[in-house]
C-alpha cells in the first residue's frame, strides 16, 4: 500500500482521530493516486478490523501479540516501526493523539524517518501531497519538506478531516504477526483512572462556555452548567460575574484572569472589555450571544446571535442532548 | 488633711518595695532597649525641631489618638492628660512616705480644687474606655486583654484613692488609703514594661524617632561585582530589624487601627497588620534577644498587601507598621519564591524594560520626543505607554491638551523605562535596580518631570533619593494642573454635570502629602463635589498597589471594597488621580452599579479639567 | 541522580510575527526571547528530583544561537550545575530526528539517569526531540508527564491522557520523559544563584560541528494564519437559531 493509516484503540472501537485519519488518507489517496492499508493492533486488533474492513481502504492488517495487550511505548513502536518496515508504505498516517505524541517519535528515531506531526492542512503539488502545521504559538503556518522518499509519519489535528466524510466499501482482512522481545517493554504501565476536576486550567481547555453580566442573576448559572455538561465545555466567565461573587476566580478569564484559546469560545451575554478580549482573543472560534447589538465583542465574533441568552441556552442544551 | 508620720518600718518597706519596683521596671526596660540598640541603623535625630512638635502634637495634642478614633480618643486624652496632672502629686505622695513632702499642706489643699475634678475626667474616661472594651468589645481590639483589665483597675483605685485621701480621714484610714495607693503605683511599675502599657514610656520617644519619609524601608544595594562573602553579608542583613523597627515592635499598643483601614483586610484577605506586621515579631524579639527575625514574618499575609501606608499613617504610636517590603524582598532575593504572575512581571521588565514585555508604544511615538530645551519630562509610566487600560490614553491626551493650552513644554522619553515601581514594592530589588540605573541615565540632566502616575512619580523622587542624589524635582499632574490654574494659565467654567467625588490615590495622599492640588482643580469645575468617606490622607486604597494589579487570584475583594463606597456615596462621577486607580474603578464599578443606575464615570482630574477648559 | 535538562529559548508567546523575506523562518529583531514555558516545569522537576535524592548534577543542555546563553544561564542561577551549550546559527536546523542526534552526541560521554525536557516548543511545536533522543540513547521514554517519582533503578511517571484520564507506570532508568507545564511551582532564582551562576561551566560545542546526520525535514514556507474575521449573524426565531447554532457546532467547527 502506499498510505498506511495506523488505528488507536478506543475501548474497542476505532478512535475518532484514527477515522479522521482514514477520511485523510482516502481523500488524499483519490487525488494523489494512491492505494490505502490500514492497521489494526493490539488487545482489540480483530473488533478493530472487523469495522475497518467496512471502509474503501485496499487492505486491512490486524496485528496481534501479547506484548501489545497493555500500551506500552517501547512495545508499540517496535510493532509499527516492524510493520512500516516490512510494508513500506510511502506515507504513515495517524491521528494527533496524546499516545501518537508519546511513540510515534520512537517510531521515527527506529526507522531514521520524518514525522510530520500535529498536520493541519496538505496541498497537492502534483500529485504529491504536500503537509503543513502550525508553528509559533499557532500564529503561523509552516509547510513541512521531507527531504527523501518514504516511508514518511504523519499525523494530524483532531478536524484537519471529518469522520463523516469516510467512503465506505469493503476491504480484505490480513493478519500478521511480529516478534517482540520481552526484555524490549521496560514500562510496566498501571489503570487508567479519572481524576476529580480541580482548580478548572482554562488555558488548556477545548470547549469554553463563558458567561457575563447578561446572565442576569446567580440563580441562572445551572441553565450554563447543564449546556456545559452537554458540550463537554469548562466554564469561564468575565470579571463583573467572579466580583459579584457568582463564580469562584479561577474561573475568570481576561487580563486578570486566565488566558485561554479553545476551539470554541461560546460567549454567553459578555459585552467584550478590552480587559475580558485580552484573555480569550485567541480562540480559534468565536461565537457571541448578546442581547446588546453593538456589544463590542461582536467584532471579534465568527458566528453572532443578537437574542436573549436566557432564552437560547435551555433550548441548545436541549437540542444537542 | 495634715502629714501624718510615717515609722522606721514604714519607710523601710516603701524604700525596698519602691527600689524593687523600680529595679524591675529599669531593667524590663533596659532589656527591651538592648535589643533595640542591636538593630541596623541608628536612631534619627535630624530635624530635631520637626521632630519635637511632632511629638507635642501627637502626644500632647492627641492628634492622632483622637483624630483617628474620635470618642474613645478623647477618653483615652482624659486618661492621658490626668496622668500628667496628677505626676507632681505622685511624686509628692512617695516624698511625703519618706518624711519629705514637697508640696506644703495648703499647696496640695488648694491643688486639689483642681484635682479632684480631673480625677473625675478620668475615671468617666477610664470607665468608658473599659467599658468600651469589655462590654462593647470592637473586633479590633483582638482577644480580652488581662492587662488592659488591670490598668483600668488601677487607674480607677488611683483616682479614688486620690480623691478620698483629700477628706477629712482618721489616721489609720488615712494611711491604709496612702498605702493603697502606693501599692497600685508599684504595681504599674511592675505591669508597664511587661505590657503594651510601655506605650507610656516609647510612644513618646517612638513618635521622636519615626521616620519622615513614607514608605521607610532600608534600600537594598546590589552590587554584582561584589565578592561571595559581601553578598552573604548583604542577605544575612535582611532579616534583621533596624532600631526603629524593633522599637516600633515595644510600642505597639495593640489598639488594631492599622487593621481596621487595612484594604486588604477589609477586603477579606487573611492581613491582618495589627499581628502580621507587628505583633508576631514580639515573641521571637524577646526570646531570641535579637533583631535577626524578619523571617518569622507572615509570607501569605505580605503578599496581600497593597502597601498603600493607610496603617503607618494611622498609627497613633508613631509605628511604620507595613512590612510587606521586608517580607517579599526576602522571599525574592533570598529564596526564590515568587508566584508565577510576577515571574512573568519580573521577566518583563528584564527583557523589554516594561510590565508588558511590549516593543514599542504608538502613545509615546504620537507625542514630542524630549529635548533639554524643553520645560517638562512628560513621564508616562507603562500603564499609559501600553494601555494597561487602553481607555487612559484619553486621560494622558487631555493633560497634554492642558499644558499647550498653557504654553508649556514637554516630551516624553524616548526609552523611557519602568520606573521599576511593580519590582520595587514586590522585592525585586535587582530588578529594581536595574531599572533606576537605566532611567537615571536616560534622565540625563533633566530637571523637571511629570507625571500622572503617582507610583512613578514616589518611585522616581524619593525611592530612587533614598540609593543616590538626584538631580531633578517630580511634580505629579495635579500639581501642575493647580498651578497653572492659580498663574491664569488655563482657565476652566463650572461647566461639569452632576455630582463628582475624588478617589484620592494613596500614593498622592499619603506618600506624596498632596490632597489639594487635585481639590482646587475639581472644585473649580464644579460646585457639586462631595467627600468620599475616609478621603484625603485617610483614603482607602483601590486595592492595584503593590504589584496586586497583576495578581490572577484574588482571594478576597480588596478591589471592590472602595468601588463599593464609591457607588454608595452617591455619586455620578468619581475623578481619579492614579492610572491605576482609574482602571480600577472602571472594572469594579461595573459590577457594583445597581442596574436601575445609569453608570457611573469615571475621569481622571486631567479629563474634568480638560473638558472644562475654555481655549482662547 | 544525573539529570539532562533540554532547555530552549523561544520568542515570547505575546509576540507578533513577522515572516523573514525567504519564509524559512521569522524576523528576529525586536523580539522578546524567553525560556520555553514547558522546559521551565522541566527544570524545576529536575531540581525538585536531585534535592530529594540529595545528590548528583543537573546538567543543562541548549542547542541555539548565542542569545540562548541568557536562558541558559537563568537556569543556572535557578540551581543548575553546569551547562552546555550547543551553538547554532540561522538559518537554524528545524527537523526534530537531526536535532535528537546532535544533542545525543554532545552528551555521549556523558551518563544521565533522566532526561527531562519540555513538552513542545512554543516555536516548532513538535515535541518529539525528547523522545526521539531517548530512543537513540536507550532510554524508556513518556510524555505528558505530570507527576513522577524515582524509585531504585526506575522512575513511576503520571502520565495525562485525554478527557481528565490519567494513567501512572513504571519505566527503568533510565529514562527521557517530555514534562507537561503545571506538574510543579518553578522557583525564581534567588540573588546568591545569579550570581553564582556567572561561574558555572558553560561547555560550548558548535552544531555544524556535531551534527552528523542529514535533515529529515525542514520547514518550507512561513506564512501568516488568515484570520479574516467574517462574523455571521444568525438571525431568526428561537428556533431557526438554535438549529442553526447546532449546524455550526456539529459540521463547522466540528466538536461531538
Amino acid at each position: 500500500m502506499d498510505i498506511l493509516v495506523v488505528l488507536e484503540d478506543k475501548n474497542g472501537r476505532i478512535h475518532r482521530m484514527s477515522l479522521e485519519a482514514i477520511a485523510g488518507a482516502q481523500q488524499i489517496g483519490s487525488e494523489c493516486g494512491l492505494s490505502i492499508g490500514i492497521l489494526a493492533f493490539g488487545k482489540n486488533a480483530s473488533a478493530l478490523g472487523e469495522q475497518a474492513k467496512h471502509y474503501d481502504v485496499e487492505e486491512v492488517l490486524t496485528l496481534e501479540n501479547e506484548h501489545l495487550n497493555d500500551y506500552t511505548a517501547d512495545g508499540y513502536a517496535d510493532a509499527v516501526a516492524n510493520v512500516i518496515t516490512s510494508e513500506n508504505p510511502a506515507l504513515v498516517f495517524f491521528g494527533h493523539t496524546y499516545q501518537i505524541r508519546d511513540y510515534a517519535p520512537r517510531v521515527s528515531a527506529k526507522l531514521k524517518r520524518p514525522f510530520l506531526n500535529d498536520v493541519v492542512s496538505y496541498k497537492n503539488e502534483s500529485g504529491k501531497p504536500v503537509f503543513s502545521k502550525q508553528a509559533f504559538n499557532a500564529k503561523l503556518i509552516a509547510e513541512l519538506n521531507p527531504n527523501s522518499a518514504g516511508p514518511i509519519l504523519v499525523s494530524f489535528q483532531s478536524a484537519s478531516f471529518s469522520s463523516d466524510t469516510i467512503q465506505s466499501g469493503s476491504a480484505s482482512l490480513r493478519s500478521i504477526s511480529i516478534e517482540i522481545d520481552a526484555s524490549a517493554i521496560k514500562t510496566v504501565p498501571e489503570d487508567p483512572f479519572q481524576e476529580a476536576a480541580g482548580g478548572v486550567d482554562l488555558s488548556s481547555a477545548e470547549l469554553i462556555v463563558s458567561i457575563g453580566r447578561g446572565i442576569g442573576k446567580e440563580e441562572n448559572i445551572p441553565l450554563v452548567q447543564e449546556l456545559a455538561n452537554v458540550m463537554g465545555a469548562e466554564i469561564a466567565s468575565s470579571r463583573p460575574v467572579v466580583d459579584s461573587g457568582w463564580l469562584p476566580a479561577h474561573h475568570q478569564v481576561g487580563s486578570s484572569g486566565q488566558t485561554v484559546a479553545p476551539k470554541l469560545y461560546l460567549a454567553l451575554g459578555i459585552s467584550g472589555a478590552i480587559q475580558h478580549v485580552v484573555g480569550m482573543k485567541g480562540s480559534k472560534n468565536i461565537i457571541v450571544i448578546n442581547k446588546d447589538p453593538d456589544a463590542p465583542l461582536f467584532e471579534l465574533a465568527d458566528y453572532g446571535v443578537v437574542g436573549d441568552v436566557l432564552e437560547i441556552i435551555p433550548k441548545l442544551t436541549e437540542a444537542l442532548q | 488633711m495634715d502629714n501624718f508620720q510615717f515609722s522606721s518600718i514604714e519607710k523601710i518597706i516603701l524604700t525596698l518595695s519602691t527600689l524593687t519596683c523600680l529595679g524591675s521596671f529599669s531593667y524590663e526596660v533596659w532589656r527591651r532597649f538592648k535589643i533595640v540598640l542591636k538593630g541596623r541603623e541608628s536612631l534619627p535625630f535630624d530635624q530635631f525641631g520637626k521632630r519635637c512638635w511632632r511629638v507635642v502634637r501627637e502626644v500632647l495634642f492627641h492628634e492622632k489618638v483622637m483624630g483617628g478614633r474620635f470618642w474613645p480618643g478623647l477618653m483615652h486624652g482624659l486618661v492621658f492628660w490626668g496622668f500628667l496632672v496628677f505626676g507632681l502629686i505622685t511624686i509628692n505622695h512617695f516624698a511625703t512616705g519618706f518624711g519629705v513632702p514637697l508640696l506644703s499642706s495648703s499647696f496640695h489643699h488648694a491643688y486639689s480644687y483642681f484635682g479632684i475634678p480631673f480625677a473625675i475626667l478620668v475615671l468617666i474616661g477610664i470607665i468608658a474606655l473599659a467599658y468600651r472594651r469589655f462590654i462593647t468589645r470592637p473586633k479590633y481590639l483582638g482577644k480580652t486583654s488581662p492587662t488592659s483589665g488591670l490598668v483600668a483597675v488601677f487607674i480607677a483605685i488611683l483616682m479614688l484613692t486620690y480623691i478620698f485621701g483629700e477628706w477629712d480621714l482618721s489616721p489609720l484610714v488615712w494611711k491604709i488609703n496612702w498605702w493603697l495607693h502606693t501599692s497600685v503605683i508599684l504595681g504599674f511599675l511592675w505591669l508597664v514594661p511587661r505590657s503594651k502599657h510601655l506605650h507610656l514610656v516609647l510612644a513618646p520617644v517612638n513618635i521622636f524617632f519615626k521616620p519622615f519619609i513614607l514608605p521607610d524601608h532600608t534600600p537594598v544595594e546590589i552590587d554584582l561585582e561584589a565578592s561571595e562573602e559581601e553578598l552573604d553579608n548583604m542577605l544575612a542583613s535582611l532579616t534583621k530589624m533596624t532600631m526603629n523597627q524593633a522599637l516600633d515592635v515595644f510600642s505597639c499598643v495593640e489598639c488594631g487601627r492599622c487593621t481596621e483601614v487595612c484594604p486588604a483586610n477589609r477586603g477579606g484577605g487573611i492581613l491582618d497588620p495589627k499581628n502580621h506586621f507587628m505583633l508576631d515579631l514580639r515573641d521571637p524579639l524577646m526570646e531570641t534577644g535579637d533583631v535577626d527575625v524578619l523571617a518569622k514574618l507572615n509570607v501569605e499575609a505580605g503578599w496581600e498587601c497593597t502597601t498603600c501606608q493607610a496603617c503607618t499613617d494611622v498609627c497613633p504610636v508613631g509605628n511604620h507598621v507595613e512590612k510587606s517590603d521586608e517580607i517579599r524582598r526576602l522571599e525574592v532575593l533570598v529564596e526564590g519564591k515568587v508566584p508565577q504572575e510576577y515571574q512573568k512581571l519580573f521577566n518583563n521588565l528584564q527583557e523589554s524594560g516594561n510590565t508588558e514585555g511590549a516593543f514599542s508604544s504608538p502613545l509615546a511615538d504620537s507625542l514630542p520626543r524630549y529635548n533639554s530645551e524643553m520645560e517638562y519630562v512628560l513621564w508616562l509610566g507603562c500603564f499609559a505607554r501600553y494601555g494597561l487600560d487602553p481607555d487612559f490614553e484619553n486621560s494622558v491626551r487631555s493633560f497634554t491638551k492642558i499644558l499647550d493650552a498653557a504654553k508649556v513644554s514637554y516630551g516624553v522619553l524616548e526609552k523611557e523605562h519602568c520606573s521599576g515601581d511593580p519590582a520595587n514594592r514586590l522585592g525585586d530589588k535587582l530588578t529594581f535596580s536595574m531599572l533606576r540605573g537605566h532611567n537615571v541615565k536616560e534622565l540625563g540632566g533633566a530637571k523637571k518631570i511629570v507625571t500622572l502616575c503617582p507610583h512613578c512619580a514616589v518611585n522616581l523622587g524619593s525611592e530612587y533619593a533614598k540609593y543616590g542624589e538626584i538631580n531633578y524635582k517630580v511634580e505629579h499632574h495635579t500639581q501642575v494642573i493647580e498651578r497653572l490654574l492659580n498663574e491664569g494659565k488655563i482657565i476652566v467654567e463650572k461647566g461639569e454635570k452632576g455630582k463628582v467625588t475624588f478617589h484620592d490615590p494613596c500614593n498622592l495622599s499619603r506618600m506624596m502629602d498632596e490632597v489639594d492640588a487635585p481639590r482646587k482643580a475639581i472644585t473649580s469645575v464644579t460646585n457639586d463635589f462631595m467627600e468620599l468617606e475616609e478621603s484625603g490622607r485617610k483614603t482607602l486604597c483601590c486595592g492595584a498597589g503593590g504589584g496586586l494589579w497583576w495578581k490572577k487570584e484574588t482571594k478576597g475583594r480588596t478591589h471592590l471594597v472602595r468601588a463599593e463606597q464609591v457607588v454608595e456615596s452617591g455619586a455620578d462621577t468619581v475623578v481619579t488621580g492614579c492610572n491605576f486607580c482609574y482602571g480600577m474603578m472602571k472594572q469594579g464599578l461595573g459590577a457594583l452599579t445597581p442596574d436601575d443606575r445609569s453608570a457611573i464615570n469615571v475621569k481622571d482630574v486631567a479629563d474634568i479639567v480638560a473638558e472644562n477648559m475654555i481655549t482662547s | 541522580m544525573n539529570i539532562c535538562v533540554l532547555i530552549k529559548q523561544v520568542p515570547g508567546s505575546e509576540a507578533q510575527f513577522n515572516v523573514s523575506g525567504d519564509g524559512s523562518w521569522i524576523q528576529e529583531t525586536e523580539l522578546p526571547f524567553e525560556m520555553n514555558e514547558s522546559d521551565n516545569y522541566a527544570l524545576e522537576e529536575a531540581l525538585q528530583i536531585r534535592e530529594q535524592k540529595g545528590a548528583g548534577e543537573v546538567v543543562i543542555v541548549s542547542l541555539g544561537p548565542d542569545r540562548s546563553q541568557k536562558v541558559i544561564r537563568e537556569a543556572l542561577a535557578k540551581g543548575a550545575d553546569r551547562a552546555i551549550h550547543i551553538n547554532a546559527d540561522a538559518p537554524y536546523n528545524t527537523d526534530p530526528y537531526s536535532i535528537a542526534s546532535t544533542l545525543a552526541n554532545a552528551v555521549k560521554d556523558e551518563r544521565f539517569d533522566l532526561v527531562l525536557s519540555g513538552l513542545q516548543s512554543e516555536d516548532l511545536g513538535f515535541g518529539q526531540t525528547g523522545v526521539i533522543l531517548g530512543e537513540m540513547l536507550g532510554m524508556t521514554t513518556a510524555t505528558l508527564v505530570v507527576g513522577t517519582e524515582v524509585q531504585e533503578g526506575k522512575i513511576k511517571v503520571k502520565r495525562e491522557l485525554e478527557a481528565g484520564w490519567f494513567q501512572w507506570q513504571t519505566m527503568d532508568l533510565p529514562a527521557s520523559l517530555a514534562i507537561q507545564s503545571g506538574l510543579n511551582t518553578p522557583r525564581y532564582p534567588s540573588l546568591k544563584g545569579i550570581m553564582t551562576a556567572k561561574k558555572k561551566e558553560i561547555k560550548k560545542l558548535n552544531f555544524v560541528d556535531i551534527c552528523n546526520v542529514d535533515e529529515l525535514q525542514s520547514f518550507a514556507g512561513l506564512s501568516v494564519q488568515h484570520t479574516e474575521k467574517q462574523t455571521e449573524m444568525i438571525e431568526g426565531n428561537i428556533d431557526q437559531i438554535v438549529n442553526r447554532l447546532v449546524d455550526v457546532f456539529k459540521n463547522e467547527i466540528r466538536i461531538n
